[in-house]
């Protein structure tokens, strides 16, 4: 098993080496971009041990908690050794967000922001290129300098080498013979890590004999698996977890891209994830994705496990319902709040889920 | 006497249940109470019942279900209520269709297949609204025994519409119609009228398949059977025993693991 550091060692030694940090909202940015300019991307996804109240000051009651944790948590201090903050406009509660913390908050880090297209058009395809190079532009207002020369293809070109890795751990994910949490903790240390140590810990995964097929298979869709003690409860109710339609987790496999220009090569990446429901992607394309994902895994059933208030995800649900049902897909829809641990609400459904499919 | 082949427990928010089967999965014997916040004590009170009454349960299969299932450690098997609930009554009442199950804390909508199989289901657990403290908190506000609540809401000629589907808020609003002069049994129907939207609202989201079922405590409230046969122009089916669905499916499970 790998021994993973936590989010504040691996910031530590980072710093250590003259490195600076850049705390970054989900879900969609050019990592390689921050790397080029000396940051480590280090994500932000609503720490749960955050005192809400202090969010709650900024925010409407019906804002998501990742949102209105990640402000609580800056606003304790939880982000004091970042330099800066990337809010990319992900949905409209990141866009508030990061209105809030320009116009009121005024935290002492710099605070930027990343326009998303909803689309996949051309003109959003260009649109997202324009983004970036304005966010470059801002980069170097802002830190006084340009990437020294081969930073910004090296830095290309390591993201790429990571995103690869990260595919292959999915490949592979029957052959490593790690149980779903173990699973997920890797692939979320893509959250934090930096690509070339997250590359590394691939490499050193031994593939063995395929795990055992015990427990009835299932396929988790949602933002984030927070608590990640869900990992467990999952496996004691006699499940595990197949293949997933995370935001954390598949849809965010970027693919390498081909340009020569940098900055439409880190779109081409961008836009290469598969269909999202913050992107805007139609629900056909989001119910063939998956489909997909089902026929491959085997799984019995989807689980939808959504933020409270996650209006993007919300919207979709009725109707990737009814499409996957319609295909004799069971699925379940179930809604958490961020906190320390599960509701034994939720692990109800949840295991009735599971009793339903098994 | 007939022998005991296996028990079920559910171990509710509002009340807890035992019950016992023979081999034909017959419901013989039962003991239902207020629930005990201390639910360990209260399981090994049920547990000595049935072995002064049935001899050692050693070799009797025991399964537990309700939101305290994980706290029954003597049980062999704990299974959430949704699939007990439906176990249990498609075994009495012998049908697939859609069970409306009411409790004291949460409410849930199943459909249930051939076998007592779920096919779907929808739960309210987040809100007191929808479910049967809804009923219970109105009832001590405006003084009328839980018991007769159905009754004085039928006797109604007319209905006072309560707008509001939170309990806190609903309770304000009856406060105020009450200081208004407006009489106890047309408040009480509105009230009524306004949970069965709920369910109804739940029972939409998974598709209403034929027949209607009600289990659960606020099953034995006649204004609840009435109101829901209105609204959604289905008869309503009773279990025998509609508070004790959830127990008596985890003691037919028990039976049919063995
Ligand atoms: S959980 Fe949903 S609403 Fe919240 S930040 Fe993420 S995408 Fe936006």
């Amino acid at each position: 098993m790998i021994d993973l550091p936590s989010r504040k060692k691996v910031i530590r030694e980072f710093q250590k080496k003259g490195g600076k940090i850049a705390a970054v909202l989900p879900i969609r940015y050019p990592r390689e971009l921050f790397r080029a300019f000396g940051f480590l991307p280090v994500e932000v996804w609503g720490p749960p041990h955050a005192d809400v109240t202090l969010g709650g000051s900024h925010l409407q009651s019906y804002t998501c908690d990742i949102v209105r944790n990640a402000v609580s948590f800056l606003l304790s201090g939880g982000l004091d050794r970042t330099d800066l903050i990337l809010v990319p406009h992900t949905c409209d509660s990141l866009q508030g967000m990061g209105s809030v913390l320009l116009d009121f908050v005024h935290p002492k880090q710099k605070v930027l922001t990343l326009y998303h297209p909803r689309g996949v058009r051309k003109a959003d395809f260009d649109f997202l290129t324009e983004e970036l190079k304005r966010l470059c532009g801002e980069l170097s207002d802002w830190t006084g300098g340009e990437p020294p020369p081969g930073a910004f293809w090296e830095a290309i070109y390591r993201e790429e080498t990571a995103d690869r890795a990260l595919a292959r751990l999915y490949r592979d994910r029957e052959l490593l013979g790690l149980s779903d949490r173990e699973f997920y903790r890797i692939v979320r240390s893509r959250e934090f890590l930096p690509a070339e140590d997250f590359i590394e810990n691939e490499k050193k995964l031994a593939r063995r004999e395929k795990r055992s097929t015990s427990g009835v298979p299932i396929l988790l869709s949602g933002i984030v698996p927070e608590p990640m003690d869900l990992f467990d409860e999952i496996e004691t109710m006699g499940a595990r977890v197949v293949a997933d339609d995370l935001a954390c987790g598949t849809r965010r496999l970027y693919k390498s891209g081909h340009s020569e220009d940098p900055f439409v090569r880190m779109a081409e990446r961008l836009f290469s994830a598969p269909p999202d429901p913050t992107r805007g992607s139609p629900i056909s394309e989001r119910a063939d994705h998956l489909k997909n994902l089902i026929r491959k895994s085997g799984a019995k059933g989807v689980l939808i496990y959504d933020v409270k208030f996650c209006e993007p995800e919300l919207f979709d649900v009725p109707l990737l319902r009814k499409k996957l049902e319609a295909e004799g897909t069971p699925v379940n829809y179930v809604e958490f709040e961020m906190g320390k641990i599960l509701s034994q609400q939720t692990l109800t459904r949840i295991e009735a889920f599971i009793e339903m499919i098994g | 006497m007939k022998a005991l082949a296996a028990l079920g427990i559910d171990v509710g928010s509002s009340t807890c249940k035992i019950v016992g089967v023979d081999e034909s999965g017959e419901l013989i014997w039962h003991l239902l109470e207020q629930a005990d916040p201390r639910a360990e004590d209260q399981v090994q009170r049920f547990l000595k019942a049935a072995e002064q009454k049935f001899g050692p349960l050693k070799a009797v299969p025991f399964v537990a279900t309700g939101y305290g299932r994980k706290l029954v450690k003597d049980a062999a098997k704990n299974i959430t209520e949704i699939s007990c609930h439906a176990k249990g009554v498609y075994h009495e009442l012998q049908k697939p269709g859609t069970l409306v199950d009411i409790g004291g804390q949460d409410s849930k909508v199943i459909v249930i297949g051939a076998g007592g199989r779920v096919v779907d289901f929808a739960m309210n657990d987040k809100c007191a609204a929808g479910t049967g403290r809804f009923l219970e908190n109105t009832a001590g506000r405006l003084h009328v025994p839980l018991e007769a609540l159905g009754k004085t809401a039928l006797s109604a000629d007319r209905e006072e519409t309560i707008s509001s589907t939170c309990t806190v808020f609903a309770e304000s609003e009856i406060i105020s119609l009450v200081a208004h002069g407006v009489a106890v049994e047309p408040i009480l129907k509105g009230l009524h009228r306004s949970l069965v939207s709920r369910i109804v609202a739940m029972i939409r989201s998974v598709g209403l398949v034929s027949p209607l079922m009600l289990s659960g405590g606020v099953a034995r409230n006649e204004a609840m059977r009435k109101l829901l046969e209105e609204e959604t122009g289905e008869k309503v089916h009773l279990p025998q025993y509609p508070q004790l669905m959830g127990a008596y499916g985890a003691a037919l499970i028990g039976l049919k693991n063995g």
